[in-house]
């Protein structure tokens, strides 16, 4: 599948007016984001996400590298006509009505009407925002609403790519998963997502593939299935009626067994696999299986992990 | 399309600002007061009038030119409006043309409107006759605004507003004091002939569009008045393309 983004060694230094303090917010970043992923980008605040997506738009100049976007180098305007930005904030001309703010934007992208009235009713749409909502003022919308406005903005020109900043932080919990539904359909409709976000619980829903960065420094990349797992697999078997012999024998399967009140054991075990040799041990000691619970890494530990084994914490 | 529809939004922005109709009804408001001075000074109602007349479209202009253009371009970089305008296709100069015709159409719509009121006024206490020759100093003060607008854009592509304020201000008076500084030019210190060269020289000479006195008073003409105007407008015209023109390359290169 060929690169939606290529990113060569991309650096981002800031030196202050004296040129004695410099600041390294993004450190030779190579990344690759396969054309129709839904890519997750992880970083702290101010590990360098912005900056990046800044970069890639030509809103920031890099210090050193470069990226191809879609086939094209990064900040070549003609390729910005398939591209779509929801920046970390919303930010808009209040005065605007939805449906003006998102006419404005069509108009940047030089859509004559009528096609230009359709696609703001279709994006509209798509964001679910209330059509009695479209001809009110942006300045009395919920944050909800004006973060479905903001996609739907990003959406406007039908863009092959699109750049997310946060698209969920700060909604309210039906807002947050009817985003999160909605940025996930894009995949299905072909379109790249690079999405950089906090909600390490979505991304691992919607995206296939993350990067983790830190003080503007890749730290990790990869599929998340491989990230969450090959390292730790944890799994906890409770049974009780079981006798001493029986945990002898289950520790030389299981050497992570620790006893609990009412005969109940729990078992932890880095191998998946275990888990039938158990269940048959204990099923053979006319002992009963309460419960196995796969405790399998999240991203959120792989994130933290990754992040305090670079700070050395 | 786009300079359009980014001058469109930009006067949508400009109008909302309390302060521009603050601006725009003072200066009617004096303008409309301009009879009540004239019955203070019965011998010169006329020149009152006139006088008024052209001072408060040319201070309402002043006002209006400064506020709506050093805030153009900062505030979309400080509100980050900027973010979803420069990730589409738009050029960075078609960003600041935008703005500029923007900001201008306010500041031409301010004019138009008290040049209305004024030019109605002086119908109705001139006799039923059009002073024309009025029209030819709110046209200069129109095309003095037009370079103080590009001045002032120029400046906002590299500072905040409160030392855009100063700076265009500041060039605004010096600007208009452009025979003083022509007389430094001829100045027998040798420092102060070359502080008045480039002053006089490179500085915007915003005191030629100040034709008010040769208009009320019939006693101070300009010799050429056609061509004097024609000459000032010819100028205000490749200043500010060349302000622009600066401005745009600064801007090219500024980080947003």
């Amino acid at each position: 599948m060929a690169a939606a983004i290529s990113i060569q060694g991309l650096t981002k230094k800031y030196v202050d007016v004296w040129q004695k303090q410099e600041v390294v917010a993004v450190n030779n970043l190579n990344l690759e984001v396969e054309e129709g992923e839904i890519f997750g980008f992880l970083g702290r605040n101010g590990a360098g996400k912005t900056t990046t997506i800044k970069m890639l738009l030509g809103l920031v100049f890099p210090t050193a590298g470069d990226a191809n976007i879609l086939g094209k180098p990064m900040g070549d305007n003609g390729i910005k006509s398939q591209l779509a930005y929801l920046p970390e904030e919303t930010y808009f001309y209040d005065s605007m009505t939805g449906w003006d703010l998102l006419d404005f934007y069509a108009r940047l992208f030089r859509i004559p009407e009528p096609e230009r009235s359709r696609r703001v009713k279709l994006s509209l749409e798509k964001v679910r925002l209330q059509p009695d909502a479209w001809k009110r003022n942006i300045r009395g919308y919920s944050k909800g609403m004006r973060q479905r406005t903001g996609i739907a903005q990003a959406l406007i020109n039908d863009p092959k790519l699109l750049f997310l900043d946060e698209p969920t932080s700060g909604l309210d919990p039906i807002a947050h998963a009817e985003l999160r539904e909605i940025v996930g359909s894009l995949k299905e409709e072909g379109k790249t997502v690079f999405l950089s976000s906090h909600q390490l619980a979505d991304v691992e829903l919607i995206c296939s593939r993350v990067a983790i960065i830190h003080r503007g420094k890749l730290l990790k990349t990869g599929k998340i299935t491989d990230l969450v797992a090959g390292e730790r697999t944890e799994m906890v078997v409770q049974g009780k009626a079981l006798n001493n012999g029986m945990l002898a024998q289950l520790k030389a399967i299981v050497p992570n067994i620790s006893a609990e009140a009412n005969d109940t054991l729990r078992l932890s075990s880095e191998d998946s696999s275990k888990v039938s040799a158990v269940i048959d041990l204990v099923r053979g000691a006319q002992g009963e299986v309460l419960s196995i619970v796969p405790h399998k890494r999240t991203l959120e530990e792989v994130f933290v992990e990754t992040v305090r084994k670079e700070d050395g914490v | 399309m786009v300079i359009l529809a980014i001058a469109q939004q930009t006067i949508r922005e400009a109008f909302r600002r309390r302060v521009m109709w603050v601006f725009l009804i003072s200066g009617v408001f004096l303008i409309a007061l301009g009879p009540v001075f004239g019955f203070l000074s019965p011998k010169d109602s006329q020149t009152v009038l006139r006088s008024l007349g052209l001072a408060a479209i040319l201070l309402a202009g002043l006002f209006t030119t400064i506020v709506t253009c050093i805030y153009l371009i900062p505030v979309e970089i400080e509100r980050r409006t900027i973010y979803t305008v420069l990730s589409k296709p738009v050029q960075r100069y078609e960003f600041v043309l935008g703005k500029f015709l923007g900001g201008f159409a306010t500041v031409f719509v301010n004019i138009l409107a008290m040049g209305f009121v004024f030019l109605i006024m002086l119908y109705f206490n001139e006799g039923h006759k059009l002073p024309t020759e009025m029209v030819k100093g709110v046209v200069m003060t129109f095309f003095q605004m037009m370079l103080l607008a590009a001045l002032s854009i120029f400046f906002s592509t590299f500072a905040t507003p409160v030392i855009n304020f100063f700076l265009s201000f500041g060039i605004f008076l010096v600007g208009n004091l452009s025979s003083v500084t022509d007389s430094l030019t001829t100045n027998k210190n040798l420092g102060v002939r070359l502080a008045g060269n480039v002053v006089h020289y490179l500085l915007p000479n915003f005191g030629n569009f100040n034709i008010q006195n040769s208009l009320i008073h019939p006693t101070q003409e300009i010799i050429n008045q056609g061509v004097f105007i024609r000459n000032n407008i010819i100028y205000a015209c490749i200043y500010s393309a060349v302000l622009l023109t600066l401005a745009i390359l600064i801007f090219d290169r500024r980080e947003v």
